[in-house]
């Protein structure tokens, strides 16, 4: 299996090869509506998402992000606004879009009767791969997916987590400079996932291809993509690095874990010194430090990175005695709550909901022959 | 090892990677890559059928039952208690019997159940998100209509050999002569190309899983039973006659019947220009409807 490490792009420097006369932005909406009846799925949503970066879209269930997938990928029209893939109109021009994109749907899409090589040859040859580089191209895409020892074998024996790589793969078979990816690790255990993350890196890194993607996973929402849309009711709440977003969550959590603005620092302090602790972090570090019970005290800094040796430090020199520290950072989960006014785990046990069904689809699927 | 290869082919892959802004669409290229794309995804489902016929067997026990058990009752039933039908079928056609007289009949029959099938198959593939795939890939929406009618039509000839064999041992009287046969042939492709069409029109527009296989059934059976299948139509009560009279399943009845039993041409144009009639309306009625779909 190939081993790749890869960091995030705020600590690397774009990859130095890059592909060729890219615009400025792989897709550009502005402001997008789409209406099913009188349902309204989409009020007019705009967004950037620039080359080379992986852009996520986090958000509740019904809350647009597929609608927005069918609009990007030309399979539904919407009732209004624009979208543009690297500069080419997706609704007056489609078929020029759909030479330039690879769509991985949350859907199983293969051919579950064919094998894993039978399944690239028949996308390759469908996208009007040449013939001469068809079959080396194949090996490439078999080898980065690491499932060429099970080219052969028909894709209905294999595992979840290997037809999820080769879903990806049938999507890479004419090198698209832009894939669209919706739910890509949804049902997959930790090990699948991070496959799937190493795939989708190395695609970005070395090959300068631009990726678009749906999760209800904060972990990836947050150590894989680069920016991150919080959609909600067929409006963007907020688009920015997840950094960035983790720094402004103002809501507190109900568990009382979410912050106000900043980070939350827990220090158990025996009683008898609190409150020359309380009056120390006042006078020094300007904020105010509150008792939460017999034990602890509780203060919140707006970035406790670059104040936490300060803090140790006063605390020593004041002869203080520390018993434990606990930093809480804000997490997605909190951006999540804040914007979309609902958990996460609540929305992804509605879509696991939604995945088991497509589960039993297949199942049917496969007693029906 | 894996890594260097792979950096090599990205490398490879990255300098010749760029934008597609391929805009080559005269009519006659345009044409070219629809046929192109067409015969790729014949070779998609041919592939799904070599790798599984199952479908296939089974979908021929149906037809081999009709013969077997229907036709041999029918067969002895006609000849002992319905003097109107046996006059009918051997005083109208120079003596055959019944059984040779359904004989192409329930070849169409199971022409028509398989390429209805394939609307159906299509539906299941949209829930799968396999046909999303298809539709937002560069294949013309055209080239998916035709492949998979032309796959239908494919289907059909596999069933028609199967029924074949089955009638020879049952010893039914086939005329085998090539030219016969290879009109046997076009007759079933094109029946089949026209109704898998039109099965693929009606699930783009119906949707739903839940609904197409009562609409399915709905279609299939006054198709079947209001047309010269299994009896004369000068039989018919007038309004019935009507019916078989613009079904195109009767004018494939009477060709295969003409090629495979009697040898009587009469007709046989008649039946070729409404067959030829019925599968282009079919594909036209399907094309507009598939590429209307969603957009």
């Amino acid at each position: 299996m190939i081993n790749l490490h890869y960091r995030k792009h705020e600590d690397h420097q774009v990859s130095t090869i890059r592909r060729k006369e890219f615009p400025s932005s792989a897709i550009k909406v502005n402001s997008l509506r789409k209406k099913y009846g009188r349902l309204n799925s989409l009020n007019g949503i705009s967004f950037e998402v620039f080359p080379n970066e992986i852009f996520g879209f986090l958000g509740p269930n019904g809350a647009g992000k597929t609608t927005t997938i069918k609009c990007i990928t030309t399979l539904t029209k919407p009732t209004g606004g624009s979208i543009q893939v690297f500069g080419i109109d997706a609704i007056s021009d489609p078929d020029r879009v759909r030479q330039n994109i690879g769509y991985v749907p949350q859907s199983l899409s293969l051919v579950g009767e064919l094998s894993g090589y039978e399944n690239l040859l028949m996308y390759s040859k469908l996208y009007g791969v040449p013939k001469e580089h068809r079959n080396e191209n194949i090996f490439r895409i078999l080898e980065l997916l690491g499932i060429s020892e099970k080219a052969d074998y028909q894709v209905r024996n294999y595992s979840g987590g290997m037809m999820r790589r080769l879903e990806i793969g049938t999507a890479l078979v004419h090198n698209p400079p832009l894939i669209i990816l919706d739910e890509p690790t949804i049902g997959l255990d930790p090990q699948g996932r991070r496959m799937v993350w190493e795939i989708l890196r190395r695609l970005v890194h070395k090959l300068g291809t631009t990726i678009f993607m749906t999760t209800h996973d904060m972990l990836e929402a947050d150590q894989l993509c680069d920016r991150l849309a919080i959609i909600n009711s067929g409006k963007i709440a907020a688009i920015d690095t997840p950094i960035n977003l983790k720094r402004n969550v103002v809501g507190v959590s109900s568990e009382g874990r979410g912050t106000v603005g900043g980070d939350v620092i827990t220090l158990k302090i025996p009683t008898d010194s609190r409150s020359s602790a309380i009056s120390i972090i006042g006078r020094e570090l300007g904020s105010k430090a509150e008792i939460v019970d017999d034990l602890s005290l509780r203060i919140i800094l707006k970035d406790v990175d670059s104040l936490f040796s300060k803090l140790l430090s006063i605390l020593i020199k004041a002869g203080i005695r520390l018993d434990s520290i606990d930093v809480q950072k804000p997490t997605l989960d909190d951006v999540f709550l804040q914007y979309a006014g609902t958990r996460i785990q609540e929305a992804e046990s509605q879509t696991m909901e939604s995945w088991k069904s497509i589960r039993n689809v297949r199942r049917t699927f496969r007693q029906m022959g | 090892m894996s890594e260097e290869r792979l950096d090599k082919w990205d490398r490879e892959l990255n300098r010749s990677s760029g934008i597609s802004t391929d805009r080559n669409n005269t009519p006659v290229s345009a044409l070219i890559r629809t046929l192109g794309k067409t015969v790729n995804i014949c070779e998609l489902e041919l592939r799904k059928i070599r790798r599984d016929y199952t479908d296939l067997l089974i979908r021929a026990i149906q037809p081999i039952l009709w013969l077997t058990i229907f036709g041999t009752a029918f067969t002895h039933i006609s000849q002992n208690s319905i003097p109107s039908l046996a006059i009918a079928i051997n005083g109208g056609l120079n003596g055959i019997s019944y059984l040779e007289y359904i004989a192409p009949g329930i070849l169409a029959q199971s022409v028509l159940f398989i390429s209805i099938f394939t609307g159906i198959s299509m539906i299941w593939e949209r829930d799968l998100g396999q046909l999303d795939r298809l539709l937002c890939s560069p294949v013309p929406r055209t080239a998916i209509v035709l492949g998979k009618s032309f796959t239908g039509g494919l289907r059909g000839l596999i069933q028609a050999a199967i029924i074949f064999v089955v009638a020879v041992v049952m010893q039914i009287s086939i005329n085998f002569n090539p030219l016969y046969l290879i009109g046997v042939a076009a007759i079933v492709f094109t029946f089949g190309i026209g109704f898998s069409s039109l099965s693929i029109a009606i699930s783009t527009i119906i949707k739903s899983r839940e609904r197409i296989f009562g609409l399915v059934q709905l279609l299939t059976m006054p198709l079947f039973f209001a047309s010269n299948a299994l009896y004369p139509t000068q039989l018919m009560p007038e309004w019935l006659q009507i019916i078989s009279f613009i079904n195109p399943m009767s004018y494939a009845v009477d060709a295969l019947r003409i090629l495979m039993i009697t040898g009587n041409f009469g007709r046989l144009l008649t039946d070729v220009v409404a067959l030829a009639i019925s599968t282009t309306v079919f594909i036209f009625f399907a094309t507009m409807a598939f590429r209307r779909i969603e957009r």
